[in-house]
């Protein structure tokens, strides 16, 4: 048997919650954020600090999660927290974690397994943070979870395009004009499967919903105990950026999903599962909705004519009939079964 | 240095974001129609704004460049010679983005001058929600629903040139209905548009509201951090834990009320609130679990109450809660008082019921309103209705 050199460390080893019913009362991001009206931002941050527990230390990097809960010395954060730039949720959390390891080992704090959860928006994760993301999912030896909140947009700074908005999108870097009516003609990324493909030793990579609570919150407890740098995506309707009515904000979450469009997945020791209505669509038992309904409840496709809509379609379509694994990896069927990659 | 004339608008945060823009660059232009020099800008500290939250934006105008440029090296007008407040529900005052606590919507209006509220409500209603203050003013009400849109969408239903023609009124020495017609005419094209700023301006009258007349609610009062309470690594408390709480009448103690950023608080945050009916809950917690805001507390029943100290009023409880009519959200012009509803409920089931009956009612059905963008369409719905609700006065 060979030696690994890889220290790992215990992990605190959450439970899954057995049923909303048995979700703890405790909340460790409270009220008084200055958010938006129906922030999905806020709701993953309150299901995060409250399926990690109090043993857990929270790194949030610049977007609307930083600046709306940190302003004017408030907080609502009752676990400890500290803000890290914008490209470095990666970075700050892997330095958080060797730190606490090299406390522990100096004996100048009690050696007990402790949570990092580092945050980032789409902005900070799937645009600047993702080179810190992607070296810190290599590194075995540290405990820590990035936790990707998408928003798809900058929507901290007042809605700029992000490598994870949609095609075709309002916002104020592709407002819609005369002559040319889709200024941002780019699909969004598919940042989990990147994440899973790109870093083979990595244990958990997965993505949840605001509009699933208790699943979301038992993926982000499997993810802290399972060992290793972990990495969770979840899409976050905006009601000011996606321009709707903030009491939209839930729907729209399911609807993200029953569209096909925001699959619903778990990579657990290099097994896919897929999980919830995604699951149901895969297997045929649930028949995807048209991404009409989703689309035409917000703002941001107003401009969005016969033609967009079908387009957009087509493209989900794909992803679901072409891709060698469903909504995952965007590889194509035809091109395994023509020359199949491996015996 | 001549006289700088300033205008405050007081809106929703993105909902209402084009429409004070447009109606204080509508002031600038058309004053600029009678040779006198302005400028439109939003107010730094409320930006990037957010969903529903307070802001405000501002128009100066001088009749000469130095005072203009005098007023333009102020951060914001300390003082304005008329307040636009373009949604009643901020009657209660406005508690914006930015850390200056909650204000009263007179706050900078000087003595004597012209409050408009954009309402279907009448004065004395709406001064049972505006704090008195100790110098007279001028209220007028500019009747017409509230208009909202979003970030990418606007609804033009002309309440950016009724504005302008009540204004016109309330501060002639400002601007003259004729050089509002005239820009009008010149910059949005629309001859209707004219004719409902005449209308608006013809019809609006304000009456004197005397000192001390108003809500007479004391303003809460916030202590906040200076930069020597900062620990060390440049840190500050986090939130304690919140804890069970007990019940007023059976004095048993239960259930779980979180501790809250008493910093900042959703009082003037929201537009509606959510009225519960703690017969027909059926505990299933999913009001609880999906507030974006923590505010439901756990009563020690273990039904869930919406704290208003924190509740922003997305209605995001409404739309999960799977019985029907348990969780009801209600304009919040309707309510003068913050008090717990479980508690009220607690002391007396049946008269709770009866008033949480007649609230409801009360707020049904809300011509026009909507809270933003819900289908594609529904804005040029709207908007016939709203102007004839505008035009009856």
């Amino acid at each position: 048997m060979s030696t690994t050199f890889v220290e790992e460390k215990p992990t605190q080893n959450l439970e899954a919650f057995k049923g909303v019913k048995k979700v703890p009362y405790e909340e460790y991001y409270t009220s008084g954020h200055r958010t938006c009206q129906g922030c999905e931002s806020a709701q993953i941050m309150k299901l995060m600090a409250k399926a990690a527990g109090p043993r857990t230390i929270v790194l949030g990097s610049t977007g609307c999660m930083y600046v709306a809960n940190t302003s004017y010395y408030a907080t609502p954060w009752g676990v400890p927290w500290m803000h890290t730039q914008l490209g470095s949720a990666g970075s700050g959390a892997l330095g958080v974690a060797a730190a606490l390891r090299a406390q522990m080992r100096k004996g100048t704090m009690r050696a007990e397994p402790i949570n990092v959860i580092a945050f980032c928006g789409d902005g900070g994760g799937a645009d600047m943070g993702l080179n810190a993301i992607s070296a810190t999912l290599t590194h075995p030896d540290y405990n820590l979870l990035i936790l990707l909140y998408d928003n798809e947009t900058y929507a901290n700074t007042d809605i700029q395009v992000s490598g994870t908005s949609p095609y075709g999108v309002n916002t104020s870097f592709s407002t819609p004009g005369k002559v040319k009516r889709i200024m941002h003609h780019r699909w969004k990324k598919n940042v989990a499967p990147l994440m899973a493909a790109g870093h083979p030793t990595c244990k958990y990579v997965g993505t949840i919903s605001t509009s699933y609570p208790l699943q979301a919150m038992n993926n982000i407890r499997k993810a802290l105990s399972i060992g290793g740098p972990t990495f969770i995506h979840c899409l976050n309707p905006c009601p000011k950026g996606w321009d709707f009515d903030p009491l939209l904000s839930f729907q729209l979450g399911e609807l993200a999903v029953n569209t096909g469009i925001w699959p619903l997945y778990e990579i657990e020791n290099g097994k896919l599962k897929l999980y919830g209505k995604t699951e149901q669509i895969a297997h045929g038992r649930f028949k995807r909705l048209p991404v009409r309904e989703y689309l035409l409840k917000q703002g941001r496709f107003a401009h969005f004519v016969e033609e967009d809509i079908e387009f957009f379609q087509s493209k989900v379509d794909e992803m679901w009939e072409k891709w060698l694994v469903p909504g995952v990896i965007p590889l194509q069927k035809e091109l395994d079964a023509r020359n199949p990659p491996s015996p | 240095m001549g006289q700088l004339i300033a205008v405050e608008l007081i809106y929703r945060g993105v909902f209402q974001k084009t429409l004070a823009k447009n109606i204080t660059r509508g002031i600038v232009l058309a004053a600029h129609n009678e040779g006198k020099l302005g400028i439109s800008f939003g107010r730094y500290g409320d930006s990037p704004e957010r969903n529903g939250i307070p802001a405000k934006s501002f128009a100066i105008v001088a009749n000469d460049e130095e005072t203009l440029q005098a007023g333009m090296a102020q951060y914001e007008p300390k003082q304005v010679d008329v307040t636009v407040v373009l949604d009643d529900t901020l009657s209660k005052g406005a508690e914006s983005w930015a850390w200056y606590g909650l204000q009263p919507v007179h706050h900078a209006l000087k003595p004597g001058h012209t409050l408009i509220v954009i309402s279907l409500e009448d004065a004395p209603t709406l001064l049972q929600s505006i704090h008195r203050r100790d110098e007279p003013y001028k209220l007028g009400v500019l009747k017409g629903v509230t208009s909202f849109s979003g970030m990418w969408v606007y609804k033009d239903d002309h309440t950016d040139v009724r504005v302008l023609g009540a204004i016109a009124k309330a501060l002639p020495e400002l601007v003259g209905l004729k050089a509002v017609e005239q820009f009008i005419t010149d910059k949005l094209k629309n001859s209707l548009k004219v004719r409902s700023a005449q209308t608006a301006f013809e019809r609006f009258e304000s009456i004197e509201v005397k000192p001390g007349q108003g809500n007479p609610d004391e303003l809460p009062q916030f202590e906040l951090l200076k930069w020597e309470d900062m620990r060390e690594g440049v840190s500050i408390k986090g939130q304690p834990q919140g804890g069970p709480y007990a019940d007023p009448v059976t004095k048993q103690v239960g259930g779980f009320r979180p501790a809250r950023n008493g910093l900042f608080k959703k009082y003037s945050t929201r537009t509606q609130r959510p009225v519960v009916n703690f017969a027909t809950c059926t505990k299933c917690t999913l009001c609880w679990l999906n507030c974006p805001d923590a505010s439901f507390d756990v009563t020690p029943d273990k039904t869930y109450d919406a704290n208003l100290e924190a509740c922003c009023g997305c209605g995001i409880c409404e739309d999960v809660c799977p019985v029907k009519n348990c969780i009801t959200m209600v304009n919040e012009s309707r309510f003068h008082d913050n008090n717990s509803q479980w508690e009220a409920f607690k002391k007396d089931h049946d008269a709770y019921l009866k008033w949480l009956e007649k609230t409801i009612e009360s707020g049904q059905p809300e011509p026009n309103r909507a809270y933003g963008f819900r289908y594609r369409g529904q804005y040029k719905e709207q908007v016939p209705e709203a102007i004839a609700i505008a035009e009856k006065g």
